[in-house]
């Protein structure tokens, strides 16, 4: 290709991307940045219209930290996002080997499943915060009825109950993603490896511990990944069905960040809170690439 | 002749055999298959069952399956307009989930085109922020959008902003699905039309959207639902609450009467209708649509 049709195919190219391209720096982009500067100044309900702000340094963060509340969204957030992953990777493992046995229904069913990933998440978290209720709740009533509690539960009510709460109806929303991308990675593994591992007289176990899992890893490290990121961000299902309560016990850091810039109109606060969740995710983000990268090079 | 006679029957014999069993076996798989998915699905008949149930039903000690008496109750409730209406709140979301989708198929088109069929300096780094913006939380972009939106005006009473924000889930979404698309288009596609005397602008519109047009659906319905399902960028740039999308309807309505699950059920089971629509039409477009997103990008 000569220089002119070179600089001319660039010139296509760079026009086709750039209204995409532009929208996103402006309404993405930018704002990321201005998070920074936000974070660094005294930004709130009353000075927010202005143009210029006090410079006030780390004042945000030391706030912050000092409140406390920022490492308890932390630590809440690691731990829902954790649990959620773990739980949705084995009910989503189990799924994905289910309905990989060949029979009428299997891929039709499997679709149905998928539903639940669509479903707007408010509409999600109404129904479990309904399921879980304890006046009327379907599951202290089922587990009533089977004798397994005396009286109703208070499953929002109670700290750990409240998270464990979220969880399972994350791991609803959840499973569909893990059970197609698991699927996929099932498809790709050879059907002769099984069958010359059963000559050698692995049984069905052993075949998933030594051939299934570890071929399977480079889909279970990207799902590990990008659901952690995906979960990471949870807000719908806590100002839904928890609010954060009871006393912060399931409070996240996008709830946290929300809070602190729309209820109690201290931008700077939000915006850096924001920022420290931004961090976390950016540090996941860049171990996946790190390791990524290496088993691409070994 | 006996021998031989016999010994093809003995193995028709265990064939039958093999395959009742083995139709057995396919039998229990598919009755397990139902009976898991029921469960898993639960809680969507769960939602659309309480709607038509009576509020002394729901809170009777003994929990029914199905409703003793069929109700539109919960429906008629909203209608009328008491404390938030059902046909507003819908029609709200369809205007932002509709401009959503305009916006974000109007730009992600050209650009995954752009990004997957010609080669200039960047274009790797661009798919990649694509990429990453696509995993970003909204959290991360609501305090600055809202100043930002404030100063332009986009805050209040309109739609704007929630649809200008919802946009920025969309449009990496729908590149990221649409360049894998445009990818395995044959190269020559474009050349026999330069042939022919069709400018890159023409090629683009009269012959690449066209063949790409199942690629295109899956990045509009994705783009609309994203919109469909937000609630922060709807319950927070959206200051009149007649014109607030049915998930802020849901939000307020949770916060103010948390006892009427009927009502709320209601809401909910008008809100999923559109998603439940789209999902039986394009249900194998969306499984590749996840995939593709999800991991290929």
């Amino acid at each position: 290709m000569n220089r002119v049709n070179k600089l001319k195919t660039w010139t296509i190219g760079y026009t086709f991307v750039l209204p995409a391209l532009l929208y996103m720096l402006l309404l993405v982009g930018y704002p990321i940045i201005d998070n920074v500067r936000l974070g660094f100044q005294n930004v709130d309900m009353s000075n927010f219209i202005q143009s210029d702000h006090q410079f006030v340094g780390f004042q945000n963060y030391i706030d912050l930290f000092k409140d406390g509340t920022i490492l308890r969204t932390l630590f809440n957030t690691v731990v829902y996002t954790v649990l959620c992953i773990a739980l949705q990777f084995v009910i989503g493992i189990s799924l994905a080997l289910f309905f990989n046995q060949k029979f009428a229904l299997a891929s039709r069913l499997r679709g149905l499943v998928m539903i639940s990933w669509l479903i707007p998440a408010t509409i999600t978290a109404m129904v479990f915060k309904y399921m879980f209720a304890l006046d009327g709740g379907i599951i202290n009533n089922a587990l009533m009825s089977l004798h397994l509690i005396n009286a109703p539960i208070g499953w929002l009510v109670q700290p750990e109950l409240a998270m464990l709460s979220l969880v399972i109806a994350n791991t609803w929303i959840g499973i569909p993603f893990n059970m197609i991308l698991l699927t996929t990675g099932l498809t790709t593994i050879p059907k002769d490896i099984y069958e010359s591992a059963s000559i050698d007289g692995a049984n069905a176990i052993q075949r998933f511990f030594r051939l299934t899992l570890p071929l399977l890893r480079p889909a279970i490290l990207s799902l590990l990944v990008l659901g952690f990121i995906y979960t990471f961000k949870v807000f719908e299902l806590v100002v839904i069905m928890t609010k954060g309560g009871p006393v912060n016990s399931t409070e996240m850091m996008s709830t946290f960040a929300y809070k602190m810039s729309f209820d109690q109109f201290q931008f700077s606060q939000g915006a850096a809170v924001a920022n420290i969740m931004f961090i976390v995710l950016l540090i996941v983000g860049f171990w996946y690439f790190r390791v990524v990268h290496k088993e691409e090079v070994s | 002749m006996g021998i031989l006679q016999s010994s093809a029957k003995r193995t028709s014999n265990t064939r039958t055999m093999q395959t009742s069993a083995k139709s057995k076996a396919q039998w229990m798989l598919n009755i397990i298959g139902i009976m898991i998915v029921a469960v898993f699905l639960f809680p969507l008949y769960w939602l659309v069952i309480t709607s038509f149930k009576t509020e002394s039903e729901i809170f009777a000690h003994h929990i029914t399956l199905l409703p003793q008496h069929w109700t539109f109750q919960a429906y008629s409730d909203q209608l009328d307009g008491s404390s938030y209406n059902i046909l507003l709140g819908f029609r709200n979301s369809a205007i932002i989930a509709f401009g959503t989708l305009i916006i974000s198929t109007v730009l992600s088109i050209p650009a995954a085109y752009g990004v997957a069929r010609f080669k200039f300096p960047g274009v790797n780094v661009i798919v990649l922020l694509f990429l990453v913006t696509q995993m970003l939380p909204s959290s991360l972009i609501l305090t600055p959008l809202f100043i930002q939106f404030k100063h332009l005006g986009l805050i209040g009473n309109t739609y704007w902003g929630a649809i200008l924000a919802n946009a920025t889930a969309g449009i990496p979404f729908s590149v990221i699905i649409l360049r894998t698309y445009f990818a395995t288009l044959p190269k020559e596609l474009e050349e026999s039309a330069k042939i022919d005397g069709c400018s890159v602008l023409t090629t683009f519109l009269r012959i690449m959207i066209p063949i790409a047009i199942p690629g295109v659906v899956v990045a509009m319905v994705f783009s609309f639902l994203f919109a469909w399902g937000d609630l922060i960028f709807g319950m927070t740039f959206i200051g009149s609450e007649s014109m607030r999308p049915i998930t802020a309807g849901i939000y307020n309505f949770l916060g103010f009467q948390s006892t009427s699950w009927n009502n709320i059920m209601a809401f909910g089971t008008v809100s999923i209708l559109p998603v439940v629509l789209i999902f039986i039409f394009i249900q194998r477009f969306i499984v590749s649509g996840l995939t593709n997103g999800a991991v290929k990008g």
